[in-house]
């Protein structure tokens, strides 16, 4: 009894502190399903989510410092946001769920105080019309702070029940900005039997 | 495990008082155990489920020069087109009239088919989404492409003939 209780525990605390609880995400995303095996790079990854309705939300995780980014976005923009306001948006950026406000709302959402702005309900970039394709300047911004550079990893993320030009509208914003590799961000699923990649998989 | 040492009332008792009765400091530890256990399959089945995957996705340039486009050959392409409520619509070669339909699950087969006909270096797969599809469903699509080893494939807009041709076949079909 004794030893199964050690060995119990112990395993407790294994899966305790093994567990990485991912932020929760600005809302409830459920991705499709695909047999693609690959793991969902988690540094250095900037993740665009959408969810049923198109709403779109933007989360940018980087190991180091997003204020350069963050300058040019309230430069261009002319938002004129305070150290705080950029503090609290580098916060939501990187790893605080994301954002999901038009420019012109954003630095009213940033000085909302932690309870208010978890039950703000946010309205989502506006992407849907290529006039007015914010999504495609924040991407524009994020490159310029780069110098150009490309990100490592951008991972699309949208809900089982999005319609297409949802989708279609986020991709657009990426290509206009040159930018043409994605990784979209699924639920794994096995190769179904007898196809060609079940064969390919099970080959041994 | 969980019991401790205690001293049995000590010294000598004077005469005429009776010993205390020696009280059990065993500690039942079974609803421990029980929790313990409980937290462990909560942290197991949270750790191993939530493990999405990323699938790769590489678009094409469209302000390219037409001339560094490559055009696919008509003998090996094969368009699918992605309409409401999960519905195929497809066709080999340049002709949409020569349009056929099935739903997202029985287009495997049809791949499959133009697969084993025609040569290896002349398949293309076109996949057009319209806008009543689904985001769920040009997955699904694309993950058909990994399934079915489909080397050459593009997701590209409907032309208007296309999805006039599909709207009135849902039309006619039915489907809403």
């Amino acid at each position: 009894m004794t030893a199964m209780c050690d060995v119990a525990f112990l395993l407790l605390t294994f899966f305790m502190l093994a567990t990485k609880f991912k932020p929760e995400d600005v809302v409830k995303v459920a991705p499709p399903s695909s047999v693609s095996s690959d793991d969902v790079p988690d540094k250095n990854a900037l993740q665009v989510l959408f969810d049923k309705e198109g709403k779109v939300f933007f989360t940018y995780s980087n190991g180091d410092e997003l204020s350069g980014f963050v300058d040019v976005v309230s430069q261009q923009q002319n938002l004129g946001l305070n150290d705080v306001e950029k503090k609290r948006l580098i916060k939501i950026l990187n790893g605080g769920g994301g954002i999901g406000v038009p420019f012109g709302e954003l630095k009213q959402v940033l000085d909302l105080d932690a309870d208010s702005y978890k039950a703000f309900k946010q309205p989502g970039i506006p992407a849907a019309d290529s006039a007015n394709n914010q999504l495609r300047t924040w991407i524009a911004c994020l490159l310029a702070s780069n110098g150009g550079k490309q990100p490592d990893n951008v991972l699309v993320k949208g809900d089982n029940g999005a319609k297409y030009p949802a989708f279609k509208e986020v991709l657009r914003a990426f290509t206009d900005n040159k930018v043409f590799h994605f990784k979209l961000v699924t639920a794994m699923a096995d190769a179904p039997p007898g196809s060609a990649l079940w064969d390919e998989r099970h080959k041994k | 495990m969980a019991e401790m040492e205690v001293k049995g009332g000590g010294g000598k008792k004077g005469p005429g008082v009776k010993k205390s009765k020696k009280l059990s400091t065993r500690v039942d530890l079974t609803p421990m155990v029980d929790l313990g256990f409980l937290l462990i399959t909560f942290f197991m089945f949270t750790t191993t489920l939530s493990s999405p995957t990323a699938m790769k996705l590489i678009m094409p340039d469209e302000t390219a020069k037409p001339e560094e486009q490559n055009e696919a050959a008509k003998s090996g392409a094969f368009t699918i087109i992605l309409g409401k409520g999960d519905q195929c619509y497809y066709y080999e070669g340049d002709d949409p009239k020569t349009m056929q339909v099935t739903n997202v699950k029985g287009i495997r087969d049809k791949i499959i088919d133009k697969k084993s006909r025609t040569p290896a270096d002349k398949l293309v797969v076109i996949i057009k989404p319209d806008v009543d599809a689904t985001y769920a469903d040009a997955v699904a699509l694309l993950d058909e492409m990994t399934i079915n080893d489909v080397k050459k494939y593009a997701m590209v807009a409907v032309r208007p003939d296309e999805y006039t041709l599909v709207q009135a076949t849902e039309a006619a079909n039915g489907i809403k």
